[in-house]
């Protein structure tokens, strides 16, 4: 971490162009009255007396949007060959309400690593990796239908207007850095997930919570820099004007903290505008890293990008980046949505998510980083064991039975947790609610999910409502 | 004696006393009472009870109010608090100069006059109401009507309508006829947050049940939260954990709201809409003698040219020759008559199966603004999969090729549909084998042939047997009806071309040409032909005016089932039946509504209305004056705005809150202009900001208001300043909103931000189109809400990405330079000149000398623009004191 500002002035006298000088002019006029402080954790405790944090210290949630098969994936079922084609007696919970047979996984499975974890064919990559992942495979959802389902996986809520996990994160724990946002979220280059930004609000937590998107193209973060053409020198001196208003309107008026934060507010955009630019430039990443995430596969290349860019930001102290492979549902699809093909459409999607999540579980580990990052891989619901409409190749919505995984600090690794049924219908042993997905990231990462609360409208809030039990099963 | 009386009480009443007593316990549950305005050392501070009520609990704690603010901060202050908008130089300067003794009263006379006293305070509102746009969830659909709400409550609040009506017309305004278009418009209130298009309207019915569910809580959340100040949405799956809400109360209230139905629809009440009809149904009739006159004139001679074609009889073979064809000759006029309600005409079960196909039907429509019936459907039994050609269902006046859950259906770009009463139209849809679609009109291509996208190239098969054409409904199970006749359609098992298409049109036995027509015609025919179809025509707009009804977003009637109580809110889990009722916990007045469990829709809203408003309510007022209190302090004498209940904070000032809740709801009041005016010539609310360390350490928060609290203006204040201080502020008032974005879709809609400077660019930032998904990266920094949040009280953050956003978004560069422009236009070219007005625009107050001096050496060296930019970034311009 480059918190030292002799450290960065000194980076940002070499920088070139007129940002560095803005940038330095803002750092030199502020630099006497304040130190930066990073945004402190929630004020109050976050954990039971005598309880121990967690190892966890970062997370990256990859969220895959449409709803992933698990029995064309994860969740292995024999059973389906012989029943394949059959009828299915089951009542289902799907969008479109035409049930048809069962089918077998159209992909052939194997065993892999010492777990000897069953995989299918569709992701050789994530296959190789599954000794340093914990899968949960007995997850269920409270709706089959997408943007609920999409919410309470991102917010414990079906609804609009709840603060997402990020958000809770940055307001529970706090940054470390000051000079990259708490919450980055990084949309799918294909598309933004349907309701776009809806998806990382802060709802009702402060502004301060709410998830960065960072953009592919232009500012990385909007407003980074001025739009159109401000002269460098002007900035510079109406910085330094500024600086002096503020401070003796500070001093006038005494007793208002927030007047100070102002202050300091723009020093760390300041010292924004020089950290954004470096991290989302590879650069300085060697050859190997960038073929391990395939940033240049012509398929999976965009995705792959966000993949390294989120290993940055990391490193750099973000607290939380959610990325999201898969977009909204028009036409064709660009997300796992596979009503109508599973072969065609998880064969697509599976191509450009497996390498890219792989290679950023490798390279987390050979960083050593594993050790206290936790990585979250999550979809919606899973997929129906029958067809949609009888004698297709598509699958339907599942909220009765999915599998998500985990991997890295805390965690058991190589290890499956929960089962479901012979045809994957619902869950066997150990389900999994949303809730207590939750409440186990919250574990990992140090805090009692009842702890962590936060008042409105009558009700202190919780990421985990007034559900949720710590998966003790897979705590290492 | 208690112990006594205990004795021989029964147990069970004994538990139901200790839960009243528990009750009883909360505050604000306890009837208004007036209290004594309390005695005070310092009387002279004391402009009225307000202020004693303030200095007792000051005194007591050895505290002094801070002195009055000096005329340059109050006058901002005012201006802020109840325009959102800073005064004018020469508003300064007047009210600095004005010397009579009530010139502060007449400032506040003048701003409450003001009509951008509603658009101030209707954000407020707004917020609380979370009234947002579009839709959220997956679509994020455009609400292009939802603004007229907007503009009802600015328009309420700028002619002080009585509190208790503005809350019965939100409630039950469309179904109170006495409120007119007015009382529609506002229930937009009910319905003005998100929803679920998706889940809605999905095929699978557990899915669109759930919708319906939380739709229905976030309403009664927003109904307990914004009136009661309790969160009655936290017992729908359990009775409150800390107020006395038990599960019932909340499905009694279910039972009151659950007729309420979101959507666009006529601003018009039910009698409105009634009379309406019955203007429209007498025009319909002298439109129908019109025509039956023409047709008088007409049919001879049509009929004279039929038999010339030599077309005399329906045997004759057709070119080309479809597989079946329906005519009507053996009914009234030769045509099936369709009623637009519920006539339909059905086939057979088709004989043989259909893949490839091309659907062929001739018609005339009675009515150009009819919505989603059907000329032909082909649908296999049940009602899906299903074809038709179908007018008017997404876009007004135009065709599409139907289909079930618009699997094959595009929005065409087409012309809108123009054809007179009776005149005949020949539509057809064209299946290919490879899953393009094609429509014709008279002839000739209707739009660009399309292949639906989620097919997946499979061509939907109609088993024989199983299958069978429908004329009227859209499909089987439809509730749109088409209202017109049918000559006689057709249905060909190969997709036909575009030659043969036409000459289907030209050879039909029964299509004369129109020219031909004209030509037969003998000069007084024709005069007299003129002449009616003017008038037809003239008729025609009259009908269509009339008919085209104003929309707006908001609430419709609609009749539900009894309300179950549902174990644990879940829909699967059905408990007893309840009825329409209010809140036990109020016990002044019966929470029982009167109402049967099948009581019609509208004496449910209505008797929630007037329970709500009834003066044995104690909560309504007490919510009311504290939600105003918050307003023009930042803080409420309840902090917590929207909960009265255990968890939220205990009064301040309890009796003062009392005090203004009994000044508020008195006999013949609820006015909230009188309320305002009340508090804003209080003593209490002219004090300085001024600090006092002392006091600071007894109330760090100055929740006994020892000073006025300076605070960061809101969002919409700091962008609609900026505008007028640049001179660039469009002060039009209500109307559309105006959008900032470009839309496009991918299965949701997506918008991308745009910035103009224009002038509908330049208008209040109220008048910004909310969409969930289009948020403002400068807005959003100053804490402007997600509006699908209910937001009783905007927090306050300093952030570098709000930093960020001041000093570099195009808005605020735009703003700088043309506020630059206009002081050099005004002002000069001297610099000195130019910081002084820049000052006194931007701050209301003329620089110092060393602002001055500093201001000087600046602008030796970098435009003004620059310092424009420097005083729209800093503190002073950001802060109201």
């Amino acid at each position: 971490m480059q918190n030292n500002p002799t450290h960065r002035r000194h980076f940002l006298t070499q920088a070139a162009g007129g940002l560095g000088s803005i940038a330095l002019a803002a750092l030199l006029a502020e630099e006497a009255w304040a130190s930066p402080e990073p945004i402190p954790p929630a004020p109050f405790p976050l954990r039971r007396k005598g309880e121990s944090g967690g190892r966890a210290k970062r997370v990256i949630q990859i969220f895959c949007c449409g709803g992933v098969s698990h029995i064309d994936t994860f969740d292995y079922k024999p059973e389906l060959i012989r029943m394949d084609g059959k009828e299915c007696k089951k009542v289902f919970d799907t969008f479109f309400a035409q049930p048809g047979n069962l089918m077998k996984s159209p992909f052939s499975f194997q065993q892999h690593g010492k777990s000897g974890k069953w995989v299918s064919e569709l992701l050789p990559h994530l296959a190789g990796r599954v000794d340093d992942i914990t899968f949960l495979c007995s997850m269920k959802a409270k709706s089959a239908n997408h943007t609920p389902a999409t919410f309470q996986m991102n917010s414990g809520f079906t609804l609009n207007g709840f603060p997402c996990l990020g958000a809770w994160l940055s307001y529970g724990l706090g940054t470390v850095n000051q000079d990259l946002p708490a919450f980055v979220v990084l949309p799918d280059p294909r598309g933004l997930p349907a309701g776009g930004a809806i998806n990382w609000t802060s709802g009702f937590l402060p502004a301060t919570h709410q998830g960065t998107a960072f953009n592919p193209k232009g500012n990385p973060v909007d407003n980074l820099f001025p739009a159109g053409d401000v002269n460098a020198a002007d900035r510079q001196a109406a910085l330094g004007l500024l600086g002096t208003m503020n401070q003796e309107f500070g001093t006038a008026n005494p007793g208002d903290s927030a007047l100070a934060a102002r202050i300091r507010a723009y020093e760390l955009a300041a010292w924004m505008q020089v950290s954004i630019p470096q991290v989302v430039s590879f650069e300085s990443e060697p050859e190997h890293i960038k073929k391990l995430y395939g940033i240049d596969d012509p398929v999976a290349g965009g995705f792959a990008r966000n993949c390294l860019l989120a290993r940055r930001l990391l490193e750099k102290g973000v607290r939380f980046v959610q990325l999201y492979h898969g977009g909204a549902f028009g036409s064709p699809r660009i997300n796992w949505d596979a009503h109508e093909d599973i072969v065609e459409n998880h064969t697509k999607q599976a191509r450009s998510m497996d390498q890219p999540v792989a290679a950023l579980l490798t390279d987390l580990k050979q960083r050593g980083m594993l050790d206290d990052t936790l990585i979250l891989w999550t979809t919606e619901f899973g997929r129906t064991p029958i067809t949609q409409g009888v004698g297709k190749p598509g699958r339907d919505h599942h909220p009765f039975a999915y599998t998500c995984w985990m991997a890295g600090a805390g965690l058991k690794p190589g290890f499956s947790y929960g089962s479901t049924d012979e045809i994957g219908y619902d869950t066997a042993e150990n389900p999994v609610s949303v809730y207590d997905f939750h409440a186990t990231v919250l574990h990992l990462l140090g805090i009692d999910h009842t702890k962590l609360t936060y008042y409105h409208n009558g009700t202190r809030r919780r990421l985990t409502d007034v559900h949720g039990e710590v998966i003790q099963g897979i705590l290492r | 004696m208690h112990r006594c009386l205990f004795a021989l009480l029964p147990l069970a009443l004994l538990g139901a006393l200790a839960l009243a007593k528990r009750e009883s316990r909360l505050w604000s549950l306890q009837p208004v009472r007036l209290p004594h305005a309390p005695t005070v050392k310092n009387a002279a501070w004391v402009r009225n009870p307000i202020d004693a009520f303030v200095l007792a609990k000051l005194e007591a704690k050895g505290l002094k109010p801070a002195p009055e603010a000096d005329r340059r901060t109050l006058l901002r202050r005012l201006s802020f608090d109840l325009t959102g908008l800073p005064p004018t130089p020469q508003e300064i300067a007047a009210f600095v100069s004005d010397t009579r003794p009530n010139a502060y009263e007449k400032l506040v006379d003048r701003l409450l006059a003001s009509p951008h006293y509603g658009e101030r305070w209707a954000r407020h509102w707004l917020d609380v109401a979370r009234f947002g746009e579009s839709h959220g969830f997956e679509y994020d659909r455009l609400r292009e009507h939802a603004w007229h709400y907007r503009d009802y409550v600015v328009n309420a609040l700028n002619a002080d309508k009585p509190y208790d009506q503005f809350i019965r017309e939100q409630v039950a305004g469309d179904v109170l006829e006495s409120a007119g278009e007015d009382g529609v418009i506002a229930t937009g209130f009910l319905v003005a947050g998100p929803q679920d298009e998706a889940g809605k309207g999905a095929p699978g019915l557990q899915v669109r049940l759930r919708a319906r569910e939380e739709e229905l809580e976030d309403m009664i959340g927003l109904v307990g939260q914004t009136f009661l100040g309790l969160s009655v949405n936290c017992a729908r799956c359990h009775d409150h954990k800390f107020d006395p809400i038990p599960a019932r109360d909340y499905y009694r209230l279910k039972s009151a709201l659950a007729g309420a139905q979101p959507g666009n629809r006529s601003v018009l009440t039910q009698k409105q809409a009634k009379r309406r009809d019955e203007q429209a149904m007498v025009l319909r009739g002298q439109q129908a003698a019109c025509q039956g006159e023409l047709r008088r004139i007409e049919e001879p001679i049509r009929a004279r040219l039929l038999q010339q074609q030599g077309a005399t009889s329906r045997s004759l073979p057709t070119t080309p020759q479809p597989l079946l064809r329906w005519t009507f000759d053996d009914l009234p006029g030769g045509r099936l008559t369709l009623d637009g309600k519920s006539g339909r005409f059905q086939s057979e079960p088709l004989a043989v199966e259909i893949r490839e196909k091309t659907l062929e039907s001739w018609v005339s429509l009675a009515d150009l603004n009819q919505h989603g019936g059907s000329v032909l459907t082909l649908e296999a039994d049940g009602g899906a999969p299903f074809d038709a050609i179908v007018f008017g269902e997404r876009q007004r006046g135009k065709w599409i090729s139907g289909s079930e859950f618009y699997n094959r259906t595009k929005d065409l770009e087409a012309a809108v549909e123009t054809v007179t009463p009776g005149e005949l139209v020949q539509l057809v849809s064209v299946y290919h084998a490879d899953n393009r679609i094609e429509v014709y009109r008279n002839g000739k291509p209707y739009a660009t042939a399309y292949t639906p996208v989620s097919e997946n190239g499979t061509l939907r098969t109609y088993a024989a047997g199983k299958s069978h054409v429908l004329i009227g409904p859209r499909h089987t199970g439809s509730g749109d009806f088409l209202h017109g006749e049918i000559e006689e359609a057709r249905l060909y098992n190969r997709a036909l071309s575009a030659a043969e298409i036409a000459e289907s049109f030209r050879s039909a036995p029964f299509h004369v040409a129109p020219e031909a027509l004209e030509a037969a015609f003998t000069p007084d025919e024709r005069k007299q032909r003129k002449t009616l179809t003017a008038e037809s025509t003239r008729l025609a707009a009259e009908l269509k005016a009339l008919e085209t009804p104003t929309l707006t977003y908001a609430t419709s009637s609609q009749q539900p089932q009894p309300t179950e109580l549902l174990l644990r809110g879940d829909v699967q889990s059905k408990g007893e039946i309840v009825t329409p009722g209010g809140l036990s916990a109020l016990t002044a007045y019966s929470p029982h509504f009167g109402l049967a469990a099948d009581s019609p829709e509208a004496a449910r809203r209505l008797a929630l209305a007037n329970w709500l408003t009834d003066s044995r309510n104690p909560l309504t007022a007490r919510v009311m004056v504290n939600r105003v209190w918050q307003g023009h302090f930042g803080r409420g004498i309840v902090g917590t705005p929207s909960d009265f209940g255990n968890n939220g904070e205990s009064p301040s000032h309890p009796e003062l809150l009392d005090w203004l809740a009994t000044a508020f709801s008195g006999p013949g009041a609820w006015s909230l202009k009188k309320l305002h005016r009340a508090i804003l010539l209080s003593s209490t609310y002219r004090q300085s900001g001024q600090f006092d360390p002392k006091a600071a350490k007894i109330d760090a928060d100055n929740h006994l208001l020892w000073r006025f609290s300076p605070h960061r203006l809101e969002a919409e204040a700091v962008r609609d300043s900026m505008l007028a201080i640049s001179g660039q502020l469009n002060l039009a008032l209500g109307g559309p909103s105006f959008r900032p974005f470009t839309v496009s879709n991918y299965g949701s809609d997506f918008y991308q931000l745009v910035d103009k400077d224009t002038p509908e660019f330049n208008r209040r930032t109220l008048y910004r189109m909310g969409v969930q998904s289009a948020r403002n990266p400068l807005l959003e920094t100053l804490d402007c809400p997600d509006p699908s949040t209910k937001t009783p009280k905007r927090t306050v953050t300093t952030t570098p990405i709000q930093a960020l956003a001041l000093m570099n978004d195009s808005f605020v560069l735009r703003q700088s330079r043309a506020f630059a422009t206009k002081i050099i236009h005004e002002a000069g070219s001297a610099p000195s000149a130019q910081i002084t007005a820049v000052y006194t625009r931007a701050l209301g107050r003329p620089p110092t000398p060393t602002e001055r001096t500093r201001a000087l050496a600046h602008l030796k060296a970098h435009p003004l623009d620059s310092l424009c930019w420097a005083l729209f970034n800093s503190s002073e311009f950001l802060y109201a004191k």
